[in-house]
């Protein structure tokens, strides 16, 4: 096997989510580690050192929360969560844990592959630190260092909350961006139920960029938990 | 023919209660000192012989050796001991009775009044509890003690026994034994001192054991005795299936007159001879002196406990009244007592004895002789009543006076003749304010005046021509006319005004307890109700968890039970009658019970508190009580079978759902599922042998069913969330346009070849709502549209705000859906019900969006859409936000 190749550990109780996620990892060229429980996971994060940790929320020894907030006590590795729909706040917990993104079960392997790429681009760049102060795709340019946004080269001229969530958003590309996270950030921590603030500000970001909101290209909903910009 | 089978059903019932622990044995005497006691506890003695768990409760030796020897190796019980005005005495007690429950109990003495401090106020009330009990009851009785033959003891013996036992409850017993004694050798027994005779009534009792006296009672007892005997074979015989004649009701008339119970007594005696039911009928025609009342009251609570039914009628023709209910009640006898005769009625056949005797020539009509006492009484009644007050006699001297004074004035002017008019007036002026005797006097007292000082020869009182004495006629005709009529309108009035009342009362109680919705409103209506008509403390009681029974609603205010009220309130509701203050049952308690009884099952008890003091309620306001708690019982009872009812429907509606649930879930489960198994056996048996493109049909099959399933799991999970009314709502600023968007984009992966045309506002519209429920309502519509989306055609949504409202629009090219269904679509497997028709849809979907959409205050309808296809409206309230600070 590839030593270089990419680690990924899946810590998952059902057999049958660890075998296909195996076989479509391997299928990757991903270097897998396997883990039943909780402890195991824990065990093989600390000795393996992986690139990414794929973790289910719902595990037989421990609630997925906890063991997420034991590796992050010693390890910044991306960690992608596996969640049910309707369990929004578990996700938002998760996100505030500080795991990385998250996909709702039942997921489609190539869902789950695009997200695991996106975390490991980043990891591999060392988090957030670096994180791009430029974006462009030919339509959207956006210069976080400058403070300038140009929709097909002409400037866009925002307000400074609407460029502090667009640029909270550019800065984690490919990434979902909890909506407590949003509104801490660029409202204060006095505001994180203060959703309406952020739902106006996005309806007039869209506005300006010309997003189609029933089909945004760039400020894309996740429901209940917070937004997606895309990545390159 | 009803009346045949009534009594049929009556006969079966008293021999299934014979035969039913209802087993009394009453061993009747003629006097005291026949010998009751020791032939009772012999007849103990013997039963214990043969095994039967006899005990003593109490018996009277009195210190005879005979009879304390028969108690020697008996069972007895332990009396209660109670101090009563400074000396102890030995008293009955059931509580220990009830607890022992032997087989048979012996309980001596029926008629004795038990001292204040028991449960019943009589021991007969004590043995009825034990009988109802399901215990054997051996008891002795004197046949003096027997109440409907108490006037009977009375005229025989001259002594008046205050102690009686109903009738009534002699019927219950199943063996009568006579003890008897020939006159003579009580007599001789009473010389040697072995009858016990306490001290106090000695010199009576010697009038009392005379052998005339002894004989004339020994005869009264064989008579019960037999007529018992005959009653038992009557009853039997009916059981069997015999015919009986037709049993005419035996009516008496009372009017409140001092004979009014012995009345009452005779018609019981008349009634039993025959075996006829009986009913006691008093005329109100309005005006009745308290005496009187209290004296009707007395005759009709006698005969509730003779067992004879009560009948108030008002009016005021007597005759008539009694005439027609005696002709409605299918009455064959009526008994009235010899009124005093007034000559002048009697002579224009006028008095009630003779229009009955004229009128009612179909019925029998029996008058019963009364003794002199009742005149005399009648007489001083009558003086008392009619004289008047003295504020009459004084209205009446005024008026004469001013008409005096007006004479002398007009005196100038007028004819003497014309004067006697100013009289006249005067003393119908004051005959239509007063009562006869008033009038008389005032009719005296004008003639005298006119006469004196106007007719001439002035200043005497002699009387010159014609035209005076006229005047004298006249002046007393106008006067007793007048003042007749006046008597008789304001009894009317006063009649009609209580009867107004009462029904008023009962009608709007009626239309509040119409109103109410269930059994908590009921007894709220009926204790406000009770309250107001009665002016008490009502309060409504039901037995709580613990059975215990408490004071649910109370009006006007809430007020404590004592310790009797309770028990008199769990008496009552046991035994379905009234307990409490002015029964015979646990009188000591504050609060009158009656019981709240429907047709199967006692509600509760209704419990009516009268200020300390209040005399007993009359027959007006005993039967307004008893109206009205009964109203309320029904209205109880039919908020319980309403309720029962609502139940019942609610399970079968329940089930109908489990049902289409079940079939849901099997069919919706089990389609996919066999798709799944059979493309991946499929992939494995053929793998090789399969060419790439149909190996790729497989498995998109495999992947697509697998996404169906999670679909209707999710429907599912909804469904429950919504049907367990516990939709806990998480809401959320959101704006419209995302969740519309987050929903279509769902729907896009789904169904992947079908155009979905988005409008959205402008403006950023913002929702409070619980986004996943929303997006997971829309989603289901967009999946309906989209299912039934001919190919090719687009599913358009139009978002757009309206009147404080977000309305989104969900429209298909689809067949449409009949105006007769759009209602039912929302209903729960509507789809499924009909088959397979809606294709892959659960029924589940839009009664899932309906409750999401619901639980927000918004609605979901179909709308028709001219041109076919289907419009899907879901509307949404539209709040502002906190503040606009952003």
């Amino acid at each position: 096997m590839n030593p270089t190749a990419p680690r990924v550990l899946v810590i998952d109780d059902e057999a049958q989510i660890r075998r296909f996620l195996d076989i479509g990892l391997r299928a990757e060229g991903y270097h897998v580690f396997l883990a039943e429980t909780g402890e195991q996971g824990l065990g093989l994060a600390a000795t393996q050192s992986p690139d990414v940790v794929i973790l289910d929320i719902g595990l037989p020894d421990r609630e997925g929360h906890d063991v997420l907030r034991e590796i992050r006590q010693w390890s910044d590795v991306p960690v992608l969560m596996l969640s049910v729909r309707d369990a929004e706040s578990e996700k938002v917990k998760a996100l505030d844990l500080g795991a990385n993104d998250y996909v709702t079960k039942p997921f489609g392997i190539q869902e789950l592959m695009a997200r695991l790429r996106v975390l490991l681009r980043q990891g591999a760049k060392g988090g957030q630190a670096d994180a791009p102060v430029r974006y462009d795709d030919g339509t959207l340019s956006v210069d976080l260092a400058r403070r300038e946004v140009f929709l097909d080269g002409a400037p866009v001229a925002l307000t400074r909350k609407e460029f502090a969530v667009l640029s909270l958003l550019v800065r984690h590309p490919g990434r979902v961006v909890g909506q407590q996270q949003i509104l801490r950030d660029v409202w204060g921590a006095t505001h994180t139920q203060d959703t309406h603030y952020l739902r106006i500000v996005m309806g007039k970001l869209r506005q300006k960029l010309g997003d189609d909101p029933s089909t945004p290209r760039w400020l894309k909903t996740e429901p209940g938990v917070g937004y997606r910009f895309p990545a390159h | 023919m009803t009346d045949t089978r009534d009594a049929r059903a009556d006969a079966l019932l008293n021999a299934v209660n014979a035969e039913d622990g209802q087993h009394l044995k009453v061993f009747l005497g003629a006097a005291p000192g026949v010998g009751k006691t020791y032939a009772m506890l012999a007849a103990a003695r013997d039963m214990r012989r043969q095994g039967v768990d006899v005990v003593v409760g109490l018996v009277e030796t009195h210190g005879r050796a005979e009879t304390s020897a028969l108690l020697e190796g008996m069972e007895i019980l332990p009396t209660r001991k109670v101090r009563h005005a400074g000396r102890d005495f030995r008293e009955f007690d059931l509580e220990a009775a009830l607890v022992r429950r032997p087989a048979v109990i012996l309980v001596d003495e029926l008629a004795h009044t038990n001292l204040p401090g028991g449960r019943h106020s009589r021991r007969w009330q004590d043995i009825a509890e034990l009988l109802d009990a399901g215990i054997e009851v051996y008891t002795a009785l004197n046949v003096q003690h027997l109440e409907s033959l108490n006037d009977q003891v009375r005229r025989i013996t001259g002594v008046a026994v205050r102690e009686t036992v109903p009738d009534a409850f002699l019927d219950r017993a199943r063996d009568i034994v006579l003890v008897d004694l020939p006159p003579r050798e009580l007599i001789a027994r009473l010389r040697q001192g072995k009858v016990y005779v306490p001290e106090t009534a000695a010199v009576a009792l010697e009038a009392f054991f005379s052998p005339t006296n002894l004989a004339a009672l020994r005869e009264l007892a064989v008579e019960t005795v037999a007529a018992h005997v005959d009653s038992d074979l009557r009853d039997h015989m009916l059981a069997r299936g015999g015919v009986m004649p037709v049993r005419r009701r035996v009516m008496v008339a009372i009017d409140g007159a001092a004979q009014s119970d012995y009345l009452v007594r005779v018609a019981r005696r008349i009634a039993e001879r025959r075996g006829a039911p009986w009913s006691v009928v008093f005329v109100d025609r309005g005006r009745v002196d308290p005496e009187r009342r209290e004296r009707v009251d007395a005759a009709m609570r006698l005969a509730r406990r003779l067992g004879g039914e009560e009948v108030v009628l008002r009016g005021h023709a007597i005759a008539d009244e009694l005439l027609a209910w005696a002709d409605r009640e299918g009455v064959g006898q009526i008994i009235v007592g010899r009124t005093r005769e007034r000559p002048i009625a009697r002579r224009l056949g006028y008095s009630l004895t003779q229009r009955l005797l004229r009128r009612a020539a179909h019925l029998e009509l029996t008058i019963v002789a009364t003794p002199a006492e009742r005149a005399r009484a009648r007489h001083r009644l009558r003086v008392g009543n009619d004289l008047g007050s003295r504020r009459e006699y004084g209205l009446a001297t005024v008026a004469t006076v001013i008409a005096m004074a007006f004479s002398f004035i007009a005196d100038r002017f007028l004819s003497v003749a014309n004067l006697s008019l100013v009289f006249l007036t005067a003393v119908l002026f004051v005959a239509a304010r007063t009562r006869m005797a008033v009038a008389v006097y005032m009719a005296l007292l004008c003639f005298v005046g006119y006469n004196f000082f106007f007719a001439p020869p002035r200043y005497t009182l002699a009387i010159a021509n014609a035209d005076d004495v006229l005047a004298v006629v006249l002046f007393l005709v106008a006067a007793l006319v007048c003042s007749r009529l006046a008597t008789r309108l304001a009894g009317q009035v006063q009649s009609l005004r209580a009867a107004q009342a009462r029904a008023r009362t009962l009608v709007s109680l009626g239309q509040q307890l119409a109103t109410a919705s269930d059994a908590a409103a009921v007894r709220l209506v009926g204790a406000r109700a009770l309250a107001r008509a009665l002016d008490v403390d009502a309060a409504m009681l039901v037995r709580d968890a613990s059975m215990t029974l408490v004071a649910e609603t109370a009006a006007p205010s809430p007020f404590e039970l004592t310790p009797q009220d309770r028990a008199a309130a769990d008496w009552c509701e046991q035994h379905g009658e009234p307990a409490g203050r002015f029964t015979d049952t646990l009188r000591a308690a504050n609060c009158w019970m009656l019981p709240l009884g429907g047709e199967t099952q006692a509600s509760g008890v209704a419990a009516l508190r009268y200020p300390a003091g209040t005399r007993e309620p009359d027959v007006d306001r005993r039967g307004l009580a008893m109206a009205m708690v009964q109203d309320i019982g029904q209205a109880l009872e039919r908020a319980r079978l309403a309720a029962e009812l609502e139940g019942a429907r609610v399970k079968a509606e329940t089930e109908g759902l489990r049902n289409a649930l079940l079939s849901s879930v099997s069919h919706d489960l089990r389609s996919p599922l066999a798709s799944m198994i059979g493309s991946a056996g499929t992939l494995l048996s053929y793998d090789e042998k399969l060419p790439a493109d149909e190996r790729h049909a497989l498995l998109q099959a495999i992947l697509g069913e697998g996404q169906r399933l999670d679909r209707y799991i999710q429907n599912l999970l909804d469904m429950t969330r919504l049907g367990h009314g516990n939709l806990t709502l998480h809401r959320d600023w959101i704006d419209a346009g995302e969740v519309v968007a987050s929903a279509v984009a769902r729907m896009r992966q789904l169904f992947p070849d079908t155009r979905i045309d988005v409008t959205l506002p402008k403006e950023t519209v913002l929702l409070h709502v619980h986004p996943a429920l929303v997006e997971q309502a829309l989603f289901n519509i967009l999946e309906n549209a989209a299912r039934f989306s001919p190919p090719g055609e687009a599913v358009r949504v139009v978002v757009r705000r309206e009147a404080g409202r977000l309305l989104v629009d969900v429209n298909d090219r689809g067949p449409g859906i009949p105006e007769e269904e759009r209602a039912m679509i929302f209903d729960m497997f509507y789809s499924v019900s009909r088959g397979d028709r809606g294709g892959q849809g659960t029924g589940l979907g839009l009664a899932i969006c309906r409750g999401m959409i619901g639980a927000h205050g918004g609605n979901v309808e179909a709308l028709p859409q001219p041109g076919g296809g289907t419009t899907m409206r879901i509307s949404l309230p539209l709040s502002d936000p906190p503040d606009e600070n952003r």
